[in-house]
Parts: C-alpha cells; structure tokens; sequence
C-alpha cells in the first residue's frame, strides 16, 4: 500500500466524517426553536453548544470504532479505505432489490428480538420495551422537530391541537412510559433479583443508570413545566398523563427552576449521545450491522 | 511493549466484540465455564469482554489520542489459555440473542492467538507435531491406518480408491481408524455399507488428518496444507459421495474444505447416507434390537451442521428399539466435552462435563446410550466406565449393524 494511497484514503473519510458533524450541526444551530420554552436564552446556547459537541464526540467515537472492524482479516486496504468501499457498498445494498431482505432481517432479528423472545419472554419484553420505546422516541423527536420548525403545522404547535396533544403530549408520554418501564424492569434485575448470568460491572450499571436518569429527568421536567404552567404545557393537561402525574407532587413555584432543568435534562440526554460509542449501549448499533452482515454473507453452515 | 496484531481476526468478528450486549445469556449453559466450573473468563462474554478490553486499549480513540496501553503478559496468556477451555461447541451460538455466530469467533479467537504467540498450548503442540509428522493426532505410523479393515477382509470389499474407482469413498478418519476402542465403528460402517451393496473404497493409508484439530486449535496454515493434499486425494479418487463416519470429519471437510479449494464430491454424513439407503429400499433393518436407547447430539453435527433428525429416523427404523429423548436434546444438547482440544489439554475438565453428560443420559432409564461421533463416543464410554453406570455406549453404526447383518 502506497503511502499517497493510504494519505488519500485516510483524506477522503475524514472529509466525509467532518462534512457529516458539520451538515448535522448546522441543522442543529440553524433550527429555530420557537416551541422550546426555556425563558433565558443562553440556556438554549450552551445546550446548542453541548449538543454539537456530543455529536461530533458520538460520531468520532463511532468511526473509531469502526475503523477497529476495519483492521480485521476479510477485506483489503488500509482500514480507512476499506470503510470507505463498505460505505459505498451499504449504500448501494440499501438502493438494491436486496433491501426487503435486509429490512426483515433488521425487523425480525434486531428490533423484535425473535430469538430472545423464544428463551425468555420476561427478558424479551424488557428489551423490546428498552429498545422500542428508545427507537420510537427518536423518531416521534424527528416527526415533532421537522413539523414544527420546517413545516410549521398549526395543528403541532396550538395547546389545542390534534397533534400537540395525542404526539407531543400523549405520543412522548407513552414512549417515555414504555422506555421507563423497561428500565425500571432492567433495573430490578440488575440491582435486587441479580440472576447469576447478571453480572454487573461499573459499564453496566453506568448505562443502565444514566438511561434511567434520563428518562426520569424528562418526567420530572414535563412535571415542572405543568405545575408550573410553563407555556406549552396546560395546567390540567392529563395527555402528558406521566408528567401530569409529577406536577400533582410539585409545588406552583416550581416553574421558577424550569430553565435550570430543563438544561440539566438536555446536557445529561445529549451526554449520554456522546456516552454511546464508548459504552455497552454500542451495541444498539453493532449488533444490527452484524445481524445484518452475517445474513448477506452466503449460508455454508447448514446440510 | 507487545502490540496485539488483530488483522488475524476477522472483521465481522471485530464487529461481533462490540455487538456482545453483556446479557450473559451464554453464561448459564456454557459447559466448560458455566456448568462446569462457574469461570466468568471462560464464558463467552467473559472471553469476548476481556479480548474487547485488550485490543481496544490498543487500537481504541484512547489509545489513538494517548498511545496504546501495555497489556501485562500474564493476562494475555491468561486469556489464551482460558480460551482454550472452551469446547467450541455451540450452546452459546444457539442461546446468543444477539445472533452472533460464537463458533466462528472461537476459532478465528484461537488463529488470532496463535498469530499473536500466545497459542497453541504446550499440551497440543505434541498432537500438532503428531500430525504433521504422521498425518494423525495419535503418534501412530501411516502404515496402521487401515489395519481395522483386516478383520473384515474376507466379509467386506472394499476397494482401494487410490487405484480402483468408486462410487462412495469412505473417509475413515482418524480416531475410527486407529484407536483400538473405536475401530468397530469403522468396521460397522463398512459392513453396513457392504450389506446395502454400495459400492465403496477407502484410501486407506494414503488418508490423512482431516486437519479438524489443527482448525479448532487456531493453526489454520497447517490445516489448509493438510485440507490440501485430502483435496488432491479426492480429485484422483474421483468419488460422487464422500460419507464419512466422524462428525468432525464431517464438519471440516463440508464447511471448512470449500474455504480452502473445491471438493466435486457431495460430502455426507454417515446417518444421512443410510436414511438415504433405508429410504430408497436398498437397506432393510429386519432384525430386532431390543432395549431403550438415547441419543447425544454430537456438536459437530447439531449445532454446527443441524443434523439432528437423521440419526432419530435410524433410529426409529430399527426394529424393537426404543428411543427416549435427553432433557437437553437437539440444538440444547450438552456437549460431551472431548471437543476443542479440550480433552487434551484440560483432561479433568472434559472428564467433569462427560460425566454430567452420562447422568442425563441415565436419568433417562435408557439402556444405551447412543452418538454418530467417535470422540464424543470415546469420553461418553470413559465417563460411564468411571462412574460404573449400568448405560451401553453404542455407536449408531453398531445398532444399525445389528439390525441388518444377522
């Protein structure tokens, strides 16, 4: 492998992985945010601020560890060039007649979890729960996000509307429900019950505890802005019915702390971005890719 | 500082590592480090976490940022021997939620130790030497291979395939071929074979290793010399059918051999080819054997190939035989423990998980106690005759054999 080569590999991916963190803060920095109801405005910066750099440390922190596969036997080139053609390829096995294929796969085996179900349906269901209402916040946050600051729906942004209520109000409050629920699940298992094949170490519980904060944190946030009838969030709003159920336990002058809050939820969610690659919940992306990669490859293990 | 060398592990085992979610599913059914004896290192997560922590420590944004980290050498030959307590049998492969594809990590673990020089452990460097200087793992002259065949001479044809063409070859293998113990399993076939009127040779003391071992144990360029020559020896032969009586015959020379070049036979396994003889009529089981029998799923051909319905058809298609099923049957089979070098290097180990094998055998009530492999056929027999239990081990050869040749 020639050096020009190897400079001209290694060139060509960092450009693709800064031109990404670059394209995708800008679209964070350039969003208006007109429905986020934080009152002093330098709150809304220095979560700008974090959540820029959490992505850029995620993204890194992904490509690192995919440059690590890239060292491994099976393909040729340096490391860099050998993701750079895997790219390419992705993309054009996702634009191929071979997608349907790969998105029952993902379907089945990443995301309904089939073989875990099989073994255990107490495990199952909380992972599914974990891993559903995670995946469905994400993309609930991107339906809300482009409707709101793109769109402008009316509908969206009214306290009366349609999708205000059953999406922003109900919708999160379910998925936030189903996630909580999962880890409080995971969280007994883990810390009171302790199966034997449960072993916790400080990775573990790390994840396990910064996830439950998380999701804790956005309840108690949404309670605060109800009791303390923070724009957006009605008095009696029983659709938020979690966050509701917080503001009944919450005194009126709560609201007072809200911004406060409302960074500390926005600093630990875009935190535990940041925290993915170099933790045990990378495996929310590898485990996929290897389901998938394993199926494309041809079959000579069975008669 | 020693710089761990991953470009031997393969990049979708490097994907595997990180795609582990901890959940310790294998760590319960894992016979040499969870059932036997409850080693977090040995599991597969234990073995996965700790390899993960090594090379990313290494090669991770830290070590970019920072240097890699020395890794002491006492862990690292921790970590190699550890690894080799694993039978490669599986279990963890069936139970594994995130579908990862544990037997592949396990062998491309071991080839990655032995570029490394960590591996392979002293006691199978004797067996490696073996096989490179007699083409089998038990130090015996090339020239006993086919002495098993002697006792049936006069009652069986069997052609040499090196000089004369035939439709089915034989492929003996090693442990059949040469351990006392063992060699009825060679002369069974045969016979069952001769009895159906195939048409079949041997070749003879021109076979060599299939070079299972030396792929289980991470010495791959050895394997693939040896894989090599067998090849070489097919093409002359020129067979439709190569049958062999070995699950890990089977195993290398029908998944591991087209890595290596092309074998033009269709490569079977012994209980497939005679459910395929008893299906077209050309084999009757017409006398009775009388008894209640269980089956070991052998790893290398459940787990690892998914035949797990062909021995229970022999089965069932001998007259007056019985057939009870294991708690752990099929894909939840508990290995035997012989595989993976482990019966080499960790003898007590394998003895442990043997013995755990023939008491769920025996909580059966079954009379014989029955397996398609002849290293799993070898540790059941040691682990009944060390514990006294009243089971039969039998090959399903044998129980074939009785049930057609009067």
């Amino acid at each position: 492998m020639s050096d020009g080569r190897y400079l001209n590999d290694r060139a060509r991916l960092y450009l693709l992985f800064f031109g990404a963190v670059v394209v995708i803060s800008a679209v964070i920095l350039l969003l208006p945010y007109e429905t986020v109801y934080v009152r002093d405005e330098a709150y809304l910066d220095m979560f700008l601020v974090t959540i820029v750099v959490c992505v850029a440390v995620f993204f890194l922190g992904t490509l690192y560890n995919v440059l690590i596969w890239m060292h491994g036997k099976g393909l040729e080139g340096t490391p860099e060039g050998r993701l750079l053609r895997l790219l390419v390829k992705a993309a054009r096995f996702v634009l191929s007649r071979r997608f349907r294929r790969i998105a029952s796969v993902f379907a089945k085996d990443a995301l309904y979890l089939s073989k875990l179900k099989d073994r255990s349906v107490t495990r199952w269901a909380m992972h599914l729960l974990i891993l559903g209402g995670f995946a469905s916040m994400f993309v609930l946050d991107l339906v809300v996000t482009f409707s709101l600051d793109f769109l402008k729906y009316q509908p969206m942004i009214d306290d009366t509307g349609w999708a205000k209520l059953w999406l922003r109000d109900f919708g999160f409050d379910l998925v936030g429900f189903l996630l909580l629920l999962g880890l409080l699940i995971a969280t007994g298992r883990r810390f009171v019950v302790k199966p034997k094949m449960v072993r916790t170490e400080l990775p573990d519980a790390a994840s396990i505890l910064f996830l439950l904060a998380v999701v804790l944190g956005g309840f108690i946030l949404e309670g605060m802005g109800i009791a303390g009838e923070i724009p957006g969030h009605q008095h009696d709003n029983a659709y938020s019915f979690l966050g509701y159920a917080f503001s009944l336990v919450m005194p009126s002058d709560i609201g007072q702390h809200y911004d406060q809050a409302w960074l500390l939820h926005g600093v630990m969610s875009a935190l535990l971005i940041a925290y993915i690659p170099f933790s045990k919940l990378f495996h929310m992306i590898a485990t996929p890719v290897a389901i998938e990669a394993d199926k494309m490859l041809p079959e000579v293990g069975t008669a | 500082m020693r710089k761990l060398d991953i470009s031997k592990l393969d990049v979708l085992a490097l994907m595997r590592y990180d795609a582990c979610t901890r959940c310790g599913e294998c760590t319960a059914t894992c016979p040499t480090g969870g059932e036997a004896q409850d080693v977090e290192l040995v599991t597969p997560r234990g073995k996965i976490l700790r390899l993960k922590e090594f090379y990313k420590s290494q090669y991770g944004m830290r070590a970019k940022l920072m240097g890699p980290k020395e890794i002491p050498e006492e862990q690292l030959k921790e970590l190699a021997s550890r690894a080799y307590e694993c039978t490669i049998c599986g279990q963890c492969k069936t139970v594994c939620p995130a579908h990862l594809d544990t037997i592949e990590m396990w062998e491309n673990m071991r080839e990655f130790l032995v570029a490394n020089g960590l591996a392979p452990l002293p006691a199978h460097e004797q067996i490696v030497k073996s096989i490179e200087n007699y083409d089998n793992p038990w130090m015996q002259p090339r020239t006993q291979r086919s002495r098993w065949s002697k006792r049936i001479e006069k009652e069986v044809k069997i052609k040499d395939a090196t000089k004369e063409k035939g439709e089915v070859l034989f492929f003996v293998g090693c442990t059949a071929a040469y351990d006392p113990n063992i060699r009825d399993m060679a002369i069974d076939t045969a016979r069952v074979l001769a009895r159906a009127g195939v048409d079949f040779g041997t070749l003879g003391n021109e076979e060599g290793c299939c070079g299972s071992t030396l792929l289980r144990t991470g010495l791959l360029e050895s394997a693939r010399s040896l894989a090599r020559k067998n090849m070489e020896r097919f093409e002359k032969a020129s067979p439709s059918v190569i049958v062999t009586s070995c699950a890990g015959c089977y195993k290398t020379i029908r998944q591991d051999y087209p890595k290596i070049g092309k074998v033009d036979a269709r490569v079977v396994h012994i209980t497939q080819f005679v459910n395929e003889l008893l299906e077209s009529g050309k084999l009757k089981l017409d006398e009775r054997v009388e008894g209640v029998v269980t089956f070991h799923d052998p790893c290398h051909l459940g787990r690892h190939n998914k035949l797990y319905d062909e021995p229970r058809k022999i089965i069932a298609a001998i007259p007056g035989l019985k057939m009870v099923e294991m708690e752990r049957t099929r894909e939840e089979a508990r290995c035997c423990g012989a595989g993976g070098g482990v019966k080499t290097a960790f003898p007590e180990l394998a003895q442990k998980i043997s013995t755990l094998r023939v008491e769920d055998a025996e909580r059966t009530d079954a009379d014989f106690l029955a397996t398609s492999c002849p290293f799993c056929y070898q540790s059941l027999k040691a682990a009944i005759e060390t514990k006294g239990s009243k089971l039969k081990m039998m090959d399903i050869m044998e129980l074939v054999r009785l049930s057609c040749v009067p």
